[in-house]
């Protein structure tokens, strides 16, 4: 078995709210736009600050539409010979709540549109696929998806893979995290000592993902590495183990040196657990060399199971362009030893490491470089 | 492209509402991890113990996923009732393998699918890629669908609670065993491929599948 076939990200492309497009999304990030809205349509007596696609369009219209440009931008034709692999942790969720907030009972309630399997059966709907495959595992979904698309195009199984992270804000993921008590009433701010929580976003992030290398900007996705803390069910471990065991495989999968990892784009979700062990784990492991660190999130918010896709897409930019993203909000910092870019940093860098930790232990980290 | 299994053990078990005779009060003796797990964990638990897999990498399936923490979140926020953090945090469709990986200290890779009624299907081609790597691997698929009310959109599947669970490894030899045919009307389609290669194992033979990608 071949296992050393080399991966690349061809094209890509993505809605949140923090942009229509890529190039919309990585400016923003750069120019620290202020994405995040106070808003009370899920919880009318708080203010919880979410990130919201700004769109007259459907959920699944934007879904569509990711896809197919994708694949106007791409060689092929149709996605006939490619495999669609879905990270999604809320699937059909946001159609089971209409229905069952209006009826009061599941009567209506189509199951074929309620599960995870929701976002690959619309995308069925559309266009024809070889086959198609959702991972589900929360926070890490379309991290765990690139990784199953980088594992069977690295194995010699198929050559196109289309990866899509969607995830739509729902009544269930707001006050379910809300019920944690971890969401922020204002733009979330990692690693800042004052920071008080999360926020939940939405978005589509979707990549195609070859066995070739199709053009000058094509980024190598290079490793992947899988964890679990088998700590507990919400809190990260304290030592964050499972996170340096997931970035040790991912860059041992790569196979380069740790010193080679110029940047993180971190989980950072904002929450004092993740920041603590995810900080913990990155001081552990990089002591030979200190790559720069940020968090997204303070800008595109938690996409939830499209986190990994859309900071894989960012992360694909930080090569492309050479440019390390900012801390937006970062004004005190609360873990000393850590690379934070506080502004845009212009560098040369050869590979990027963006870690997805989850509910259950799950983490995942991926390494991503400029094919040399 | 396909690839042949050795189905080194195997396990299923299901009923009607419930499955009745679970062991969970042994095998997760502190009470207050035992009250936390969703029927799909003690079930992914009692299956772990019954192939006797411990540690390693699992792969797991569920169409449905946490369906009655997901219902107990839909009624709270409906009727205005306080929504419980153990529910939300119950309702992921990792849920069960992540309390089985705490309960047995399993740090590796353990990813979960949910791919409709064509699940346990593409759990094994999953499987068989994963299985290329050339350690023992668990599969594993449950549908716990026992909630209140569920007779609003169930008009088919009988066994409301069932879960299949097959250890296996890479193969080079033919396939012994054929699981296209068996019968496994009452069942969610879900799972009806890695439940009807449970049914066909034989422990007094080679098992062996072929599992076309």
């Amino acid at each position: 078995m071949i296992k050393n076939k080399k991966v690349y990200i061809n094209n890509f492309s993505s809605v949140s709210c923090a942009g229509e497009n890529c190039e919309e999304l990585f400016e923003t990030i750069c120019t620290k736009k202020e994405t995040i809205k106070i808003d009370n349509s899920y919880i009318h007596d708080k203010d919880l600050a979410l990130g919201k696609i700004k769109s007259d369009k459907l959920f699944y219209s934007l879904l569509i539409q990711e896809c197919k440009k994708v694949l106007e931008n791409s060689n092929l034709d149709n996605f006939n010979d490619t495999l669609l692999v879905v990270g999604s942790s809320v699937g059909g969720m946001q159609n089971t709540e209409t229905i069952f907030f209006k009826e009061k009972n599941y009567k209506k309630v189509n199951p074929t549109y309620h599960g995870i399997d929701t976002i690959c059966t619309i995308l069925k709907e559309e266009f024809d696929f070889y086959d198609d495959i959702s991972f589900s595992t929360a926070c890490t979904s379309s991290a765990n998806a690139l990784g199953y698309a980088k594992e069977v195009i690295s194995k010699g199984i198929y050559k196109n893979v289309l990866v899509v992270g969607a995830d739509s804000l729902s009544h269930t993921t707001v006050c379910g995290f809300n019920a944690l008590s971890v969401l922020s009433s204002s733009a979330c701010t990692p690693f800042d000592k004052h920071r008080d929580g999360m926020n939940v976003s939405e978005a589509v992030a979707v990549l195609l993902i070859q066995n070739t290398k199709e053009n000058i900007n094509s980024i190598e996705l290079c490793g992947v590495g899988y964890s679990s803390d088998a700590h507990h069910m919400t809190q990260p471990h304290p030592e964050g183990l499972g996170a340096i065991r997931a970035m040790e495989n991912a860059i041992k999968d790569a196979k380069i040196d740790i010193k080679d990892i110029a940047y993180i784009n971190a989980h950072g979700t904002g929450t004092q657990a993740n920041d603590f062990s995810e900080l913990t784990a990155i001081k552990s492991l990089f002591k030979s060399n200190n790559p720069y660190v940020s968090s997204t999130k303070s800008i595109t918010g938690h996409t939830l199971g499209a986190a990994g896709a859309i900071e894989a897409i960012i992360s694909c930019m930080v090569l492309q362009k050479q440019i390390i993203p900012p801390n937006k909000g970062l004004k005190t910092i609360d873990i000393d030893g850590i690379n934070y870019s506080q502004d845009i940093i212009k560098e040369n860098l050869f590979y990027v490491l963006s870690n997805s930790f989850a509910f259950g232990g799950n983490n995942t980290s991926l390494v991503f470089g400029i094919d040399k | 492209m396909k690839i042949n299994l050795e189905i080194i053990d195997a396990s299923f078990i299901y009923g009607k509402k419930e499955i009745e005779d679970l062991n969970t009060k042994i095998l997760v003796p502190k009470m207050m991890i035992r009250r936390r797990l969703t029927r799909a964990a003690k079930i992914v638990v009692e299956l772990l113990s019954k192939v006797d897999f411990n540690t390693g990498r699992v792969f797991y399936g569920t169409s449905y996923g946490e369906l009655k923490a997901t219902a107990n979140i839909l009624n709270a926020l409906e009727y205005d009732d306080i929504l419980s953090p153990t529910d939300f945090q119950n309702s992921v469709y990792n849920t069960a393998v992540s309390y089985s990986s705490i309960l047995s200290k399993n740090t590796n890779e353990i990813l979960t699918i949910s791919s409709g009624d064509e699940t346990s299907k593409k759990l094994l081609k999953l499987g068989a890629i994963k299985a290329l790597d050339e350690d023992e691997i668990l599969l594993v698929c449950t549908e716990t669908i026992n909630i209140d009310n569920i007779e609003q959109v169930n008009k088919c599947i009988d066994y409301l609670e069932v879960g299949i669970a097959l250890k296996v490894k890479l193969s080079t030899e033919k396939a012994t065993i054929a699981f296209e045919g068996i019968e496994n009307e009452g069942f969610p389609k879900s799972v009806s491929e890695i439940l009807s290669i449970a049914k066909a194992f034989n422990k007094k033979q080679k098992n062996i599948v072929e599992i076309n990608l």
